[in-house]
């Protein structure tokens, strides 16, 4: 169960203004549960996903993971995968080692992380790209790598910041429809940002509204 | 993650504490020996009187007004024929483009004794012109003025073609439809957004130009050297150490003003540019095509010219007639000067992508240690070698002191480009990877670093092009038995007798060989390593 408890972060411009991102905000995810966050853009919902991937420190409050304060845990340490918008594929990097670098992380050898690389490659029909530079993909299977890439060290929670933004509509849907199957499988704690609310209820689970830094239930 | 981590902190030390060692320890003991009286005696008011002892004798204040003439008129004549070239470019699409565009690069690893010969060998006593029936320049200023612009016509042409792919074409297209003919589109649409990219660059010409030690050392003569020649005249044939001072006091003062212009003109640069660029056309009309060719003619009269006749002179001279070659390549003099210019470029070039590296990770997000970058560019290599004289003058002989100053003049282009780099590549990656269960370092590993691979060897390439070329520094610190490249070209080019000349030539030959591998480098990176 991942839980955040009274979060408060304030963003500062470089030009010494303050403005209020997360103000006490507090939600729980439980594992095999997909939530989305609504929210137009600047409204926090990726310093939201930092901030639990470890990637950005909180003014106050917690995050916590199965009861456990994780807030000041770094990322490497967390095992949470984070999918961004642009999908940040390694661009010196083949299409598997980028599936195999969190493997090797792990300690996992290079050759066995390979091989599993290319296993999920294969579970995504991607397998006859693993030797591709990733900038010649199409972006659908950028986005297919990305999501092979966060799952394959099946992580405890999975982040996704906007993933189906950077498609075309017809692709968009032909891969909500892959994710959800991927996510009924995967049984973890989705947390997924979106500014689409016809797109976050196509997905299913729940809906969570952040306004002014709150969070308001939608459905 | 966003917060400034104690690691960049302790990252800075290493570059910090360099910088004050080589670079700010010596320029304030230059600083402090100009300042202080004759014989180190304060005696009250007017104490300070020998400061301007510069602008009161006559020979000193028309080596200062030169040095500020050829400076202002190079970069009067830079921006009179680098702006059309420039616009050309910008604007018109012609085979050969993107050759011409990669060539604009190549006068920047030109090491300036290289510079000098071809400037000799196109208008000198025995060059091209003389035998093409026109006269002889040695003696007059032109051979100076020629010289620098053959370094910074290609700077500004660069900065321009840059600065007009800032120009918005819907502006450009509103003001057409409102009445505006071509010229006063480009007076009032145009110019107005590229001035201040050539303001920035005719400061880094004024610089250049100004605290200029090489080509004013061989082809100012003795009539048009610059106050940088005469601080080591000063120095090193008159041991007149306070006058020396005095003299680089007013050239820090000078350059300081205008780096600070520049830097304060840089610092609007920063603004993100345009997307709508003008889209590039071929030219159409006899007058396009005139401009085009007129442009390429400009470069190669400005920009090749030198280079194609130290080739032509070393061709046609007994320079490689294999008798000659051999003698010279296997002279005692030559396999010393090879070795040392061969293990000061390594070792300071090690030196330098160490300090440069930590440099830019430690100047991420930091603009007060960015701008430190671009202080061995204020401070001229004739300074820096003078200073640390002046500081450490039982060190004056020490071979990791002159490694030193090698590494301090090759490590911002290191620095600059890192920095860059790590601007354009996006956080996600970082962030990607760290979640992926990447510890800082091993991101940095494996990531980062590989990321920053084909900027780091780009900056490499400039610096050891640096390293190779040095002159003044070498001339300054180094033994006899440390004889570089450069200096047994100036050495040679001391002595009378066309075997010297041709034995100059031939090493001047070597140097540009050098120069053409890194300018390869530089210029032709994989695709992996564009796309990357």
């Amino acid at each position: 169960m991942l839980e955040v408890q009274h979060v408060c972060k304030t963003w500062v411009s470089p030009q010494g203004e303050a403005r209020a991102l997360l103000v006490d905000a507090s939600l729980r995810v439980a594992a095999g549960q997909t939530v989305a966050i609504l929210g137009p853009s600047g409204s926090g919902k990726s310093t939201l996903l930092k901030i639990i991937a470890g990637l950005e420190a909180v003014d106050s409050g917690a995050v916590l993971f199965d009861g456990q304060p994780i807030t000041h845990v770094p990322p490497e340490q967390r095992h949470f995968a984070l999918m961004f918008q642009d999908f940040a594929l390694f661009p010196h990097l083949n299409v598997q080692d980028n599936v195999a670098f969190g493997l090797v992380e792990q300690g996992v050898r290079k050759s066995a992380a390979r091989e599993q690389a290319h296993a999920m490659l294969q579970r995504f029909g991607m397998q006859a790209f693993g030797t591709s530079r990733v900038w010649l993909l199409s972006g659908g299977e950028q986005q297919r790598v990305a999501l092979a890439r966060a799952l394959i060290t099946r992580p405890r929670v999975l982040l996704l910041d906007e993933p189906f933004s950077a498609l075309d509509a017809d692709l968009r849907v032909q891969l909500r429809e892959e994710f959800k199957t991927h996510m009924a499988t995967a049984a973890m704690a989705v947390l997924w940002v979106t500014h689409d609310e016809t797109e976050a209820r196509a997905v299913g689970g729940s809906g969570l509204r952040l306004f002014q830094g709150r969070f308001e239930r939608v459905w | 993650m966003r917060s400034r981590s104690p690691a960049l902190y302790l990252l800075a030390l290493f570059p910090l504490a360099f910088l004050l060692v080589v670079m700010v320890a010596p320029a304030a003991r230059l600083v402090a020996e100009g300042w202080t009286p004759a014989g180190g005696v304060d005696t009250g008011a007017g104490a300070h009187a020998g400061l301007f002892t510069v602008w009161q004798d006559p020979y000193l204040r028309w080596r200062m007004a030169w040095s500020f003439l050829q400076a202002a008129a190079t970069c009067v004549a830079a921006l009179a024929i680098g702006l059309p070239v420039a616009w050309v470019l910008a604007r018109f699409e012609f085979a050969g483009r993107a050759w011409v565009l990669r060539f604009l690069m190549l006068p920047f690893v030109v090491p300036t004794l290289v510079a000098a010969l071809g400037v000799l060998a196109l208008l000198g006593p025995h060059g091209l012109l003389v035998q093409s029936g026109g006269a002889d320049l040695q003696g007059t200023p032109w051979l100076l003025l020629y010289g620098n612009l053959f370094f910074n016509l290609c700077l500004v042409v660069r900065a321009g073609t840059d600065a007009l792919g800032q120009v918005s074409a819907s502006r450009l297209a509103a003001a057409r439809t409102l009445g505006a003919t071509p010229w006063r589109a480009f007076w009032r649409i145009e110019w107005p957004t590229v001035a201040p990219w050539m303001m920035s660059a005719l400061c880094l010409v004024f610089l250049y130009c100004f605290a200029g030690f090489g080509l004013a050392m061989v082809l100012g003569g003795a009539g048009y050297a610059t106050a940088e020649v005469e601080i080591y005249t000063l120095v090193a044939h008159e041991l007149q150490l306070r006058q020396a001072a005095v003299l680089s006091l007013w050239m820090l003062l000078l350059t300081s003003l205008v780096a600070l212009a520049y830097a304060a003109i840089e610092r609007r640069l920063a603004a993100p540019g345009r997307s709508d660029g003008v889209a590039r056309h071929r030219p159409g009309t006899v007058g396009q095509w005139a401009a085009v060719v007129g442009a390429l003619l400009a470069l190669v009269c400005f920009c090749a010219a030198p280079l194609m006749a130290i080739a032509w002179r070393a061709m046609f001279s007994g320079a490689f007639g294999w008798a000659f070659m051999a003698g010279v390549m296997t002279d005692e003099d030559t396999l010393l000067a090879l070795w040392n210019t061969a293990r000061f470029t390594a070792l300071s070039l090690v030196l330098a992508t160490a300090l440069g590296l930590a440099h830019a990770l430690a100047a991420q997000r930091s603009l007060a240690l960015r701008a430190l970058v671009f202080l061995p560019f204020v401070v001229s290599p004739v300074m820096v070698a003078f200073g640390l004289l002046l500081l450490y003058p039982r060190w004056s002989g020490s071979f990791w002191l002159l490694v030193c100053a090698y590494a301090l003049l090759a490590y911002p282009f290191v620095a600059k480009a890192v920095a860059s780099s790590l601007d354009s590549m996006p956080q996600n990656y970082l962030f990607a990877a760290r979640t992926l269960g990447a510890s800082p370092w091993r991101a940095f590993r494996r990531v980062t670093l590989p990321l920053l691979m084909p900027s780091l060897r780009r900056g490499m390439a400039f610096a050891a092009a640096t390293a190779v070329g040095e002159f003044a520094v070498s001339l300054f610190l180094s033994r006899p038995e440390w004889v570089t490249v450069t200096t047994l070209i100036y050495r040679y080019l001391g002595r009378p007798g066309a075997a010297n000349l041709d034995a100059a030539l031939l090493l001047a030959c070597v140097l540009l060989v050098f120069t053409m591998l890194v300018f390869a480098v530089i210029e032709w990176p994989g695709q992996k390593e564009r796309h990357a």
